[in-house]
């Protein structure tokens, strides 16, 4: 597939990111049925159909080139959002290893990999960088090696450190989140970082997905779908920057749902990490506006039903609830009420 | 905003002595009679060091009264003397060692972090909440830490945000989670309510 | 399948000692191995006759040659086939199936001091481990502890990853290490790691336990060989197999020779992976494993099918 990137998108000010039809027709739509409940759906991710988002390790998008820009610019502005534990290095240049190896071997136009014993040569065609470095030496690089790499890869990226039976978030690449912050978060084990998340833990989600996640194998990755909504096609919504978009949940009208209100799905995945046997966990979200989905008439019969049916403390943590009616309202006009088959499909 | 119970709060139990251990190290910051009588009628097994802080005024009567013999004490007039003092003691201490944290939460997770400096595990400590339960709160928007919040909406003592406190608590930083209350609707700040006495 | 498998071919094969044989391995096809974390193993497919016998064993070598994995196998007397044939049957050439690299006996990244102990062939995930700890710059020392001189087959390889940081302990010339004397003053921050036989571990661990050493900073690592048994019977209630398992089978094995895809990882009691439900027992639940809990054995409604077995008449699983 050769990627038609576009380059000059834009997640904040005039918000010009838009999806291709291509881009709409592979976006990871989350909703097999008409109502949705937490529950660990996790399966091995071991790719997918040919051009879906499970196609790849670690997905290359169109927004690629404009997502590490935006990225830079969040990292400008707060260097914080980027964060390693000193017990991280090794797992720092696991990621390192296991970013360069899948891009370069699943994008072979656009990433090159060279290595000769510890020297590597990295090339990264779309943001034109030719980096030879010694791999393990830090200093080789213009900043450490999980920053370097994750500035180049879309999503988000979490390392956990796996100690006494339990998985702590001691590092993080995040700048495109929804709404938690890694600044607080950081250092905190699996229950405590999941804390605020309502109802999942009442039903055992997170006791059972630890348990899973601490046998995670190396070599056999898995995968789940979250989702949330977003006002606008913005990348930054973290809690360090709420005084800045917090506004904007107020700004749904009847006449703006469809290119302003936004499904954002995170398509999250988790690898075992070699010489650390640390976990990587990338969180690699997709934005859609309401009337991008529309296109597809059964996802906007699909989303009405489940954003009508969703539970109260759900749509309150997810902060949905001041846009939720006038969304609904708009996705109404788009639901016969006919019934609709289980699967995510979009035809 | 409804605040549902969030599992990163800590949750305190009564202090008890961890009889496993060989070396009893007690940082108390506040005065609890009753919980001092309690923990001193039984003394576990091996040395005790008491490090006891007060805010200038006397000593912790309850601590000291009845202390049973041979319990190394030291007094601090302040909460970076005591931690200054907790740290010098772990320096020297060995594999072993149980740590109690008596006191406002403030203090009891600034000790808890030296602690953890020194490859302290939490299986190795205890806490327990005492005193005053005024929250320290991290504003997520210009990290600053606002310490003595007692109502569940402050103005943030760096940047100025009226904060509401939310009851997600990072061990790390020692903090509760402080964000904007009016970010969505400005001006729209409610009365700030006691409620952390 | 519950593992990732690699093929492999039997390398070079050396005998260390009597009773203690190191094999190389290699891919194949030629790929690299992947790197592994200090403390890890792998779980080699062995063919036994007309089955397959799983085994763990800790990967020894260096993780950064990634040509050749290196394992050591010692002759156990009462060896069920697995380490009799690797001693016996096998020959350079041969070719198996092993597993990706699985660590259950990982470092504790944030301890500041590492005292690692081994006990006869115990040194194998010891070694992986002290040359983790070497290449991170760590404080560590390893105790070793062996029959007689000639049963220290690691001790060079071992002095040279940490000069003056390895201490022996020969059996034979009466020298033994005293647990409450290693383990006592040690500072905060300390973890401890053994692996050994399991009267020595379990020494360690109450010895540690005495000195206050909370269950966080002991980490030990102990494969059981499934014990044989009597022989019982067996229902899957939901794929509907019925069958018994001999007296040299475990169940796990049993149920894989049925065709039944269980999961599984380190074959040792030890991991958890393995789990299974009970729901009927016509007998007593004979437990084996360490990862079960007080309360999950006197449930009655859980085993683990690599080590445990059933004594009495039929075991009904939700499988």
């Amino acid at each position: 597939m050769t990627l038609a990137f576009k380059p000059d998108e834009t997640f904040r000010d005039d918000y010009t990111y838009r999806n291709s039809p291509a881009a709409i027709r592979r976006f990871p739509f989350p909703f097999h049925q008409d109502q949705y409940m937490y529950s660990v759906n996790m399966e091995p991710h071991a790719g997918g159909p040919a051009g879906s988002v499970y196609e790849h390790a670690f997905d290359i998008d169109e927004h690629y080139i404009a997502e590490m820009r935006d990225r830079a610019i969040t990292l400008e502005r707060d260097p914080g959002r980027c964060v390693s534990l000193p017990h991280m290095m090794d797992a720092e240049w696991d990621t390192l290893e296991l970013l360069m190896e899948s891009m370069a071997r699943d994008y072979p136009d656009l990433f090159v990999l060279k290595k000769d014993g510890e020297r590597w040569r990295w090339v990264n065609k779309p943001l034109g960088i030719d980096q030879s470095f010694t791999f393990g030496d830090a200093a080789t690089l213009p900043c450490p090696p999980f920053e370097y790499i994750t500035r180049q890869t879309q999503g988000d990226f979490v390392i956990m450190d796996q100690r006494n039976n339990d998985l702590f978030a001691d590092a993080g690449m995040i700048t495109s989140q929804a709404d938690w912050s890694l600044a607080f978060d950081v250092g905190m084990s699996f229950m405590e970082w999941h804390g605020p998340v309502p109802l999942a833990h009442e039903l055992g989600v997170f006791e059972r997905a630890l348990k899973y996640l601490l046998m995670l194998q190396q070599g056999r990755p898995v995968r789940r779908l979250n989702w949330t909504m977003t006002i606008n096609p913005r990348l930054d919504t973290a809690p360090e920057t709420y005084p800045e978009w917090g506004q904007d949940r107020a700004s749904v009208t009847p006449e703006n749902v469809g290119p302003k209100v936004h499904l954002r799905v995170e398509l999250q995945t988790l690898f075992r990490l070699p010489r650390s046997n640390g976990m990587l966990f990338s969180i690699r979200g997709y934005l859609a506006s309401m009337e991008e989905l529309a296109t597809y008439p059964r996802w906007a019969k699909r989303l009405n039903r489940v954003l009508g049916s969703l539970p109260n403390e759900l749509a309150e943590y997810k902060g949905l609830v001041r846009y939720r009616q006038t969304t609904l309202d708009w996705l109404a006009r788009h639901d016969d009420g006919a019934p609709l088959a289980v699967g995510t499909q979009p035809e | 905003m409804s605040t549902p119970a969030i599992k990163s709060q800590p949750v305190y139990t009564a202090l008890e002595w961890d009889r496993a251990g060989t070396h009893h190290v007690l940082f108390v910051a506040a005065d609890e009679a009753a919980l001092a009588r309690r923990l001193w009628a039984q003394p576990p097994a091996g040395p005790i060091t008491l490090i006891l802080q007060h805010a200038g005024g006397e000593p912790l009567a309850g601590w000291l009264a009845e202390r049973p013999p041979g319990v190394h004490t030291i007094a601090a007039a302040t909460l970076e003397l005591a931690l200054k003092a907790l740290g010098d003691t772990l320096r020297a201490a060995q594999m072993g060692t149980r740590l109690y944290l008596v006191g406002p939460e403030d203090a009891i997770w600034q000790a808890a972090r030296l602690a953890d400096g020194f490859g302290m595990s939490r299986d190795e400590m205890r806490l327990m909440q005492a005193g005053t339960r005024a929250r320290p709160v991290f504003c997520v928007h210009c990290r600053t830490v606002t310490r003595g919040v007692h109502t569940h909406i402050v103005p943030c003592s760096g940047c100025g945000r009226a904060l509401f406190v939310r009851d997600h608590f990072s061990r790390r930083l020692g903090a509760y989670m402080g964000f904007q209350i009016d970010a969505e609707a400005p001006g729209d700040i409610p009365a700030a309510e006691v409620i952390y006495p | 399948m519950s593992h990732a498998s690699l093929n492999v071919e039997i390398g070079r094969i050396r005998d260390l000692a009597p009773g203690i044989r190191e094999f190389s391995l290699r891919r194949n096809d030629g790929a690299d191995f992947p790197v592994f974390s200090g403390g890890s193993h792998t779980v080699l497919s062995l063919p036994l006759g007309d089955r397959l016998h799983r085994n763990p064993y800790s990967l020894l070598g260096d993780p950064s040659v990634r040509d050749t994995w290196r394992i050591a196998v010692r002759l156990q007397e009462t060896s069920r086939g697995g380490s009799r044939w690797l001693h016996e049957a096998a020959r350079e050439g041969m070719r198996l199936d092993i597993s990706a690299p699985v660590n259950l006996f990982a470092l504790n990244r944030t301890g500041r001091r590492h005292i690692l102990v081994a006990g006869g062939i115990g040194i194998t995930p010891i070694l992986s481990q002290a040359r983790e700890l070497a290449r991170l710059g760590a404080d560590f020392e390893v105790h070793y502890a062996y029959r007689a001189p000639e049963f220290g087959v690691f001790a060079d390889e071992l002095e040279a990853l940490a000069p003056g940081r390895i201490h022996h302990y020969v059996q034979s010339r009466r020298e033994q290490i005293e647990f409450g004397s290693l383990l006592a003053g040690r500072p905060l921050g300390s973890h401890f790691y053994i692996c050994g036989p399991a009267g020595m571990v379990a020494a360690s661990l109450n010895a540690g336990k005495s000195l206050g050493w909370p269950d966080s900073h002991l980490h030990s690592e102990q494969f059981l060989a499934p014990s044989g048994g009597e022989p019982f019977d067996v229902k899957l209630a939901l794929s509907g197999h019925t069958f018994s398992v001999p007296s040299d089978l475990s169940l796990l094995e049993a149920i894989e020779q049925q065709g039944v895809d269980a999961p599984y990882l380190c074959r040792g009691g030890a991991c958890g992976q393995c789990e299974l439900e009970v729901l009927g027992a016509e007998g007593e639940l004979i437990h084996h494993d360490l990862y079960l809990s007080a309360d999950e054995r006197a449930s009655g409604t859980k085993i683990m099918p690599c080590v445990s077995r059933l004594k009495g008449g039929c075991l009904t699983l939700n499988l």
